[in-house]
């Protein structure tokens, strides 16, 4: 989509916006298309700034309105703003750390991730881990892990993400390992 | 001479934590010096060491910022091949860590030094064993100022909260990014195009960045994702300068969003400094106000906008 449809483009807003953002992205708007605005009146001819006087007005009408909001996310296949979603990045929970069994497996690892509703393709872009990896480490492919360093430090990684105590998870993760021979 | 970056940059510059800083503006008058001088100042406290370049070609007057009597060796001495190297032209500062290489000299008066001469300057000045380099570009929108200004990890742009100054610092970035797109443009008829957007009348009604890029698309896909590319990697760091109040400190973060919704340029809002008598006070005794008044309002602010600029940080986009 682009800025010309994105109502909250406009107003320089993510759809998830509260009213109050809306509400003061529509004042720094109107600041900014103003007229006599130093930030742009060398850069806009009067009858552009004008225009963008009206998009901003017309997208704050829209925006600011809950009905007209909703029908407006819905068309455009946005989630409402009070819709409720998971924290980013998940929090660790105090009592997390005391829920992990012993052992891990790949397996709960996806059963934890996958609760969490979170891809692998997120954890890999937070990370940095490569997709790669993380697909073994949910498979339990031991003979394409990387070395032990490593892979300790992407379990942690992976764990932090998704809110359960990294040092136990990776140990659990790990104690399935076979031993170096 | 035309000259574009790729020619000014060697070939092989050895991979340090070594970077270079610059202040421009565009406009004379609006603190860029101070402001080079005062940052420098800072980022020597924070245990850089740095050396600060005057290239304000005819006007350099950082030594005064300073506090300094005019240097024996400038920059006109290595240009001019009276030195063999550049650090022969360092002057060391009251502060610990901060030199400076001045620039003043009536050679660079006519801010025309020629084309070889700019890129012995620009390889030896990369050269400096030193953690920041940090150059006070002039005014203007001269070739000279425009590849020092790209040349930069850190490209800092100097407005203070006023019509003209915002306005020529609006065309200081258009011609820096027209330049370094010019200089990237794999092809001739690319480099036309870019040539004919450096007129604001031209035919074709490319008016802006963005509207270059949707013709460079509609021509040849291919260059447009180079163009592309060169546009996001030019990201300059608004500084606001002689802030009087609230108003003027909301003008750094509406900057960053004409910039990007009307240039495409993903520019950020480094920090602003407040009109500060203690400033010019100091200017007068010929002191630095960083350490004539440290507890002035301004120098807590150059504080926060140093520490803001080494760790990659903005104010955000003020909504």
């Amino acid at each position: 989509m682009d800025t010309a449809t994105d109502l909250y483009a406009v107003l320089g807003l993510e759809p998830r916006a509260s009213r109050e953002q809306v509400e003061r992205a529509y004042r720094f708007c109107l600041e900014l298309y103003g007229e006599g605005s130093v930030a742009t009146y060398s850069l806009l001819e009067p009858t552009e700034a004008e225009q963008q006087r009206l998009r901003v007005r017309e997208a704050y009408e829209v925006l600011v309105d809950a009905e007209r909001r909703r029908a407006y996310d819905e068309g455009q296949g946005f989630l409402p703003p009070d819709s409720a979603v998971l924290a980013f990045p998940v929090p660790v929970s105090v009592g997390a750390a005391a829920e992990l069994p012993a052992v891990l497996t790949g397996a709960d690892l996806r059963k934890i991730r996958e609760a969490r509703g979170m891809s692998l393709r997120h954890i890999a872009a937070v990370t940095k881990i490569g997709m790669r990896f993380l697909e073994y480490i949910e498979e339990d492919r031991f003979a394409c892990l990387p070395a032990a360093v490593y892979l300790r430090g992407f379990l942690q990684e992976y764990a932090r993400l998704v809110g359960i105590d990294p040092r136990r998870a990776a140990d659990a993760y790990m104690s399935r390992l076979p031993a170096k021979g | 001479m035309a000259l574009s970056v790729s020619e000014v940059l060697p070939v092989a510059v050895p991979r340090t934590r070594r970077q270079i800083w610059s202040v421009g503006g565009g406009k004379g008058g609006i603190g860029k010096s101070l402001l080079a001088a005062s940052v420098g100042w800072q980022l020597a406290r924070m245990g850089r060491r740095v050396v600060l370049v005057d290239a304000d070609l005819g006007g350099a007057n950082l030594h005064t910022c300073l506090g300094l009597p005019t240097p024996e060796r400038t920059l006109a001495d290595f240009i001019q091949h009276r030195v063999s190297s550049i650090e022969e032209c360092l002057t060391d500062t009251p502060a610990p860590g901060l030199r400076l290489i001045s620039g003043a000299g009536d050679l660079l008066s006519a801010a025309n030094i020629k084309h070889l001469q700019k890129v012995r300057v620009m390889n030896h000045v990369r050269a400096i064993d030193v953690d920041v380099v940090l150059i006070d570009l002039g005014a203007g929108t001269s070739y000279n100022i425009l590849d020092f200004f790209l040349l930069s990890d850190v490209s800092i742009l100097a407005v203070v909260p006023e019509p003209t100054s915002i306005e020529n610092g609006y065309r200081f970035i258009k011609s820096a990014l027209y330049r370094r797109l010019r200089a990237a443009a794999p092809t001739d008829e690319v480099r036309q195009l870019v040539d004919s957007a450096l007129d604001p009348k031209n035919s074709l009604g490319i008016r802006t960045p963005v509207d270059l890029l949707a013709r460079v698309e509609a021509e040849d896909a291919e260059a447009a994702r180079v163009l592309r590319r060169e546009v996001a990697g030019f990201q300059p760091r608004f500084v606001v300068n002689e802030v009087r109040d609230v108003a003027d400190v909301g003008i750094g973060h509406q900057l960053v969003a004409a910039c990007g919704r009307h240039l495409g340029l993903r520019a950020s809002y480094a920090g602003f400094v407040h009109h500060d008598d203690s400033v010019w006070q100091a200017v007068r005794r010929r002191r630095l106000f960083m350490a004539d008044a440290p507890t002035s309002r301004a120098a807590e602010e150059i504080r926060q906008l140093t520490r803001g600029l080494v760790k990659g940080e903005s104010l955000g986009h003020g909504y």
